[in-house]
Parts: C-alpha cells; sequence; structure tokens
C-alpha cells in the first residue's frame, strides 16, 4: 500500500464515510463526519498509521484532505 | 462553518484535546484520572416539566440560584489551567434567560474550550443559533425523547416541545455548530421501536446521538427498575456498531471500531450546581467539594481520593452499577441540591492516601 492510499485509508476509518466523499477537495467540516471529534480521531489514525507524532500547530492547520498533504511532507511522508 | 466555533480556531482546545488523548492512549485506553469536562448548571428554572428530570427543576427548586460571574469566570480560569477542555452548560433551560447565558459565556471564555449547550431547543431559533455559532459555542445538544410527537410532549409537559425540539436540531446544523440530538436510555426502552427510530432519525440528519442512561436520582429516585440490565447494554453496543454516530461519556470518542470503553468518568467530568457544589458527575449526587469556598485543583484532588471514582469503572456508577446506587444514591431526599457529603457518606479504607493520589492534567 503507497502513502496516498494509506492517507485515504485514514480518512476512511477515521471518519465513516464515503469513498467518493475522500479527494483534493474535501474540506474540514464540509461533511458531517469531520467534525470537532472527528478531526481528533483522523489525527489519531494518521499518527497511529505513519507513525508519528502531529504537532498542535500541524493539527490546527490540517483544514483539508489537501493541506494535509502538504503538512505531512513536514513528517517526510512523501506522495 | 463560522470562524468562532471551529475547533481549528481553537488552539487552546486543540492542545488540550491531544493531551488528552495521549494520555488515553497511554493508559490503556481509560481515561483514569485525566481531567476532561465540566457540566454546569448555570440556572435550575425551566419551561418544560419532563417525567425523569435530574435536577428537579419541574419541583422549582433553587430556580433563581446562579452562581456569581467573578466566580464562573475563576473557575473557567482554573478548569483551563488544569486541562479541562469540555465545558457543557446546562440547566434548567439555558435559553429562558439570554441575558445570563451570553454574560456567562464572557466570563467562561469559550474560545479554549469545546464548549457546548444542552437544552430542550424550544426556544432556539434561526437567530438565536447563529448568535450562539457567534459566541464560540461549539455544540449544541438537543433532547428527544421519541419521534412520536405526542409521546414527547407527555413526557416533557409541554404542548408543541417535540415540534421545536427538531427545528431547533436544524438551525444548530444550518449554523454550523455540531447537533447531537440527546436521548435518555433505560431498561423500559430499551427494546423499544421508537428507539431506533430516533437513532435512525439522528444518522439520516448527520447529528450525533448522544446516549445518556437513565439514572434512579432527581425525579426517578429511588427507582431501580429504570436501570440497563446486561441485555440492554449488549443491544446497545449492537446500535454502536451499527449506527456509528453515537456516543456515550464512557466509550472512547477516538475509537474508530466503534467498541472501545474509556471508563465512568466521575469527577473527570464534574457537575457544578447554582450554588456551588461540586458533585461526582451531574447523576452522582455527591459532594466533593464547593466553588465558592475552594479551588477547582483542591476539589480534584479531594475527589480522586475517593476510591470509587478514581478506580476504573466499565459501566456508568449511576446508571449501571446496581451496588454503587444501593449504597451511595438511595439516601432519601438526595438530590443536586441536597447531595450527600463524600466525607461523610465513605469510610476510610474508601479513600487513597494523599500521596498517592495522581492526577493526570
Amino acid at each position: 500500500m503507497n502513502n496516498l492510499e494509506k492517507y485515504k485509508e485514514c480518512f476512511l476509518e477515521a471518519l465513516n464515510t464515503e469513498e467518493n466523499n475522500i479527494n483534493d477537495n474535501l474540506k474540514y467540516a464540509e461533511i458531517p463526519e469531520w467534525d470537532s471529534i472527528g478531526h481528533m480521531t483522523l489525527m489519531s489514525a494518521i499518527e497511529e498509521k505513519f507513525e508519528i507524532s502531529i504537532d498542535t500547530d500541524d493539527i490546527i492547520d490540517f483544514s483539508s484532505f489537501k493541506k494535509g498533504k502538504e503538512i505531512l511532507k513536514k513528517y517526510k511522508i512523501e506522495f | 462553518m463560522p470562524l468562532h466555533s471551529s475547533l481549528l480556531n481553537k488552539p487552546r482546545l486543540v492542545e488540550k484535546l491531544k493531551r488528552f488523548y495521549d494520555y488515553v492512549q497511554k493508559n490503556d485506553g481509560k481515561v483514569g484520572t485525566k481531567t476532561r469536562g465540566i457540566d454546569l448548571n448555570l440556572n435550575n428554572a425551566c419551561n418544560l416539566r419532563c417525567k425523569y428530570c435530574f435536577t428537579n427543576s419541574p419541583k422549582g427548586e433553587q430556580a433563581k440560584a446562579r452562581l456569581p460571574l467573578d466566580v464562573l469566570a475563576r473557575v473557567a480560569d482554573e478548569a483551563d489551567d488544569l486541562g479541562y477542555f469540555e465545558f457543557d452548560l446546562q440547566g434548567g433551560e439555558l435559553l429562558l434567560r439570554p441575558d445570563i447565558l451570553f454574560e456567562s459565556l464572557e466570563a467562561i471564555k469559550p474560545e479554549r474550550f469545546y464548549l457546548y449547550l444542552t437544552t430542550n431547543g424550544y426556544r432556539l431559533d434561526q437567530k438565536m443559533a447563529q448568535k450562539l455559532a457567534k459566541a464560540h459555542v461549539s455544540r449544541v445538544s438537543v433532547s428527544v425523547d421519541s419521534m412520536n410527537e405526542k409521546t414527547h410532549d407527555e413526557i416533557r409537559g409541554r404542548k408543541d416541545s417535540w415540534r421545536k425540539a427538531i427545528e431547533a436540531l436544524k438551525h444548530v446544523q444550518e449554523a454550523g455548530m455540531d447537533p447531537y440530538l440527546n436521548i435518555t436510555m433505560g431498561h423500559y426502552n430499551a427494546f423499544d421501536p421508537a428507539f431506533e427510530e430516533l437513532l435512525k432519525y439522528s444518522k439520516d440528519n448527520n447529528y450525533k446521538t448522544l446516549i445518556n442512561v437513565a439514572v434512579p436520582a432527581g425525579m426517578w429516585s429511588q427507582m431501580d427498575e429504570i436501570m440497563l440490565d446486561d441485555k440492554d447494554r449488549e443491544h446497545l453496543n449492537a446500535m454502536r456498531k451499527k449506527y456509528k454516530n453515537l456516543v456515550r461519556n464512557i466509550w472512547n470518542p477516538f475509537d474508530r471500531e466503534n467498541e472501545k470503553v474509556i471508563g465512568c468518568t466521575t469527577v473527570n467530568r464534574l457537575y457544578i450546581t447554582p450554588l456551588g457544589d461540586v458533585l461526582a458527575c451531574p447523576y452522582v449526587h455527591i459532594k466533593v467539594g464547593n466553588v465558592i469556598e475552594q479551588s477547582l485543583k483542591e476539589i480534584v484532588e479531594f475527589g480522586f481520593s475517593i476510591k470509587h471514582f478514581s478506580d476504573h469503572s466499565p459501566v456508568c456508577l449511576a446508571g449501571e452499577n446496581t451496588e454503587f446506587v444501593k449504597n451511595y444514591m438511595s439516601n432519601f431526599g438526595q438530590t443536586i441540591f441536597r447531595p450527600a457529603d463524600a466525607k461523610k457518606i465513605f469510610k476510610n479504607e474508601d479513600f487513597l492516601d494523599k500521596d498517592k493520589v495522581k492526577i493526570a492534567y
């Protein structure tokens, strides 16, 4: 499984949403599943899957699927 | 989502949530002695007459009492320092007196908490929802008893209360706050098709469903027969798996499998009455301190020195542990305004030695 697939899987598992919702246009709070608790669940899924610890500032900046990929580059995760 | 109420615009909240998550992960998935939330009964006056009210609002108890604003501001500051990240404002009915509500919000500074209101929704129109979202309110929980209007109105003691509750949830969602539909589940309705009808309605409308289990307290004092049994609990767990949007305070909110339990959150979630008394939780009417006379830290340390509250319990003490209810919640007349005193009802062996009280802030 490549990083993009792993990344998508985090969204699917954490947000319990339809696969067709997961794309570059997806933004925080745009689907009901990505609410406050959903956001923290997503962060924990990413931390577990990629074995990293995400800084608080990055958790706050993580406002979309696309933005998340940019942030994860800081943690040496390439897409 | 409006700028103010969004989690992403509350950095201090994110910091505390992250600490909570890290603690639970390291503590074998258990809430342990990590500070979590404050449930504040802002004012006990109410416009409904619910049959099972746990605060005795229908009896008009302490309808005028409220915490002085300077005390409230201090408590909120202390709660923030101690890592509490949730702040649940409840009553009574908060929207009876929006003036009290909004000046309290100003004192609490909700931008640092996941702050939410629990309301019957009777006075929550579109304008009010927008005002709340602007005031950094992250979530609004509206209690609904049935999808049958007549049944709900009968339980709530007021005509039209169902229609207004259902409309209120829509206004909350449209204003961009997290909409939670609150359901009380007891032995009497666990297998009632009407219960699942509510779960379905909530899921279909993209709400979260908060399950409160029925507790023999307040208007239901001494009524142990309402408590969930093992079969009811098994059924609830199956519903949790099926609907995936159910929330309970004893469940792990970050669990993607929808099966983990963090444990009963007595003292992790303190309940403060309008008189300043601090109870172990909204349903365990045992006093562990008073915020007018003591600091929150002192109260939390005392609360967690009681083994029943610091030890892990996989079930809700007030709603599922019959032994605990029999021993500590069955005193005649025990209410939020006449709580049992922890210092009197617990014996020496119920307390931890001071040096053994380890609290995670």
